[in-house]
């Protein structure tokens, strides 16, 4: 049984109106969370309502599954994207995900989703040419579902316990997968402990976004000292609460890949390349320190299309980059599973 | 055609009964100032300056200091209960 108040509206446009009076939106448009809509997105995750996703302490707030279907609802997903979203919230709310913190910030950091496994061509969550950016509707519901639930449910509302100076269009959505089959690199999630025929949904807190553009170099080594560079021109600055959990990520592009499949190197050489250069001691104002407490805390993720020489680094913002299984009825669990 | 929808909120955002202002004492003639150092950029040198001004310039009592431990905690238990033990007013800060 659906626990959440309901109420009745004449048509379609008031309650579009009243969404943005109660400040129920982001700023675009939602979509009617129906009874019916929200009992079919909970249907394909096999939760029910009052299932407990996470609770925000500091907030009194507990996220139920009913909750995240709702904002799901209105985000515009389909009921099939549901489990992702699902797994995205128990990400966000895993402890050292720190929600109060990464989502009342003043820095305004977002929050990436990074999907894995065979559900990301099942739902064509994009991996490939833009997949960073518009135009794929489960890239972008899945994302915007997640922030949903952090504005209406974790009541991180700008001006109130949104405390950003300027916040970040990254926190409207940003969801992508990862391009598996670009070489024979081990997927992210599988280098994290599951099943490659598991699904799985990594959320990173990201304090900021940077471009690595490196078109001069032609070898592995060029191309991760250019990463050295970059990462290293920001520094990651240790943290108590956090310990030696904090990731980076690095999602890099078809032009940089290349190299690295050429030469034969997995992602388990390149983060024992980068790790010692990476957490070298700080030589000066634009040469600081990156703390990570261990190679594999350095997470690699193919993606993007041909054409541009580049690889994203994306900075932490005081979480670690946590995964979650997606977990559907009927799912067989993987023998080699976590 | 009405439309029935469900309320996304976890309870409307005014429903923060619990938060509410301290009492402000009418003057800091006896009272011992609590300092909260969140770590964060130069926060701690401008309560220190804070702290200062404020001992020069009224009759306070004496101040309580802690320095958290990170920036995305809380105080350690112990500076927690030196704060709500020793101090009557206290002055915390966010920002960098």
């Amino acid at each position: 049984m659906l626990h959440a108040r309901r109420e009745e509206w004449p048509d379609a446009d008031a309650f579009l109106e009243a969404a943005y009076e109660r400040g129920w939106t982001d700023g675009l448009p939602v979509v009617p969370a129906t009874p019916e809509r929200v009992e079919a997105f909970l249907a394909t995750s096999g939760l029910a309502p009052d299932t407990v996703l996470g609770v925000v302490p500091t907030r009194e707030v507990t996220v139920t599954a009913e909750h995240a279907a709702i904002n799901s609802v209105m985000a515009g997903c389909r009921p099939e994207y549901f489990p992702v979203v699902v797994a995205a919230v128990r990400a966000h709310l895993d402890e050292h995900g720190n929600c109060h913190s990464t989502t009342g910030t003043l820095s305004g950091a977002a929050h990436a989703v990074i999907v894995n496994g065979p559900i990301r061509d099942e739902l064509d969550i994009a991996y490939g040419a833009g997949c960073l950016g518009p135009g794929f509707r489960a890239n972008a519901t899945i994302g915007r579902a997640l922030r949903l639930v952090i504005r209406n449910v974790c009541r991180a509302v700008p001006g109130f316990l949104d405390r950003a100076t300027f916040s970040w269009p990254l926190r409207y959505s940003f969801c992508f997968g990862e391009d598996e089959a670009a070489g024979d690199w081990t997927p992210l999630h599988v280098q994290r402990g599951y099943a490659p025929d598991q699904s799985t949904v990594t959320v990173h807190s990201i304090m900021r976004m940077v471009s690595a553009w490196d078109s001069s170099s032609r070898d592995p080594e060029g191309v991760l000292d250019t990463l050295v560079a970059e990462t290293r021109y920001h520094g990651i600055a240790g943290d108590a609460f956090l310990g030696d959990g904090v990731n980076v990520v690095y999602v890099m592009g078809r032009e940089h890949q290349r190299f690295f499949f050429d030469a034969g190197w997995s992602k388990e050489r390149m983060q024992a390349y980068l790790w010692p250069r990476l957490t070298a001691a700080t030589a000066g104002f634009h040469d600081r320190r990156v703390n990570l407490g261990h190679p594999e805390n350095i997470l690699i993720v193919a993606a993007g299309g041909a054409g541009m020489a580049e690889t994203w680094v994306l900075f932490p913002h005081l979480a670690w980059a946590v995964t979650r299984v997606v977990e559907r009825p009927g799912d067989v669990p993987s023998e080699t599973a976590r | 055609m009405s439309i029935v929808a469900l309320d996304p909120t976890s309870g409307p955002v005014e429903g923060t009964a619990r938060t509410r202002l301290a009492p402000r004492p009418p003057s800091l003639s006896g009272q011992r100032l609590g300092l909260v150092v969140n770590g964060l950029g130069c926060s701690e040198r401008f309560l220190d300056a804070l702290a200062a001004q404020l001992l020069a310039t009224t009759e306070l009592d004496g101040v309580v200091k802690v320095v958290k431990s990170s920036v995305s905690v809380p105080p350690d238990p112990g500076d927690w209960s030196r704060l709500t033990e020793g101090a009557t007013v206290a002055i915390t800060g966010f920002g960098g």
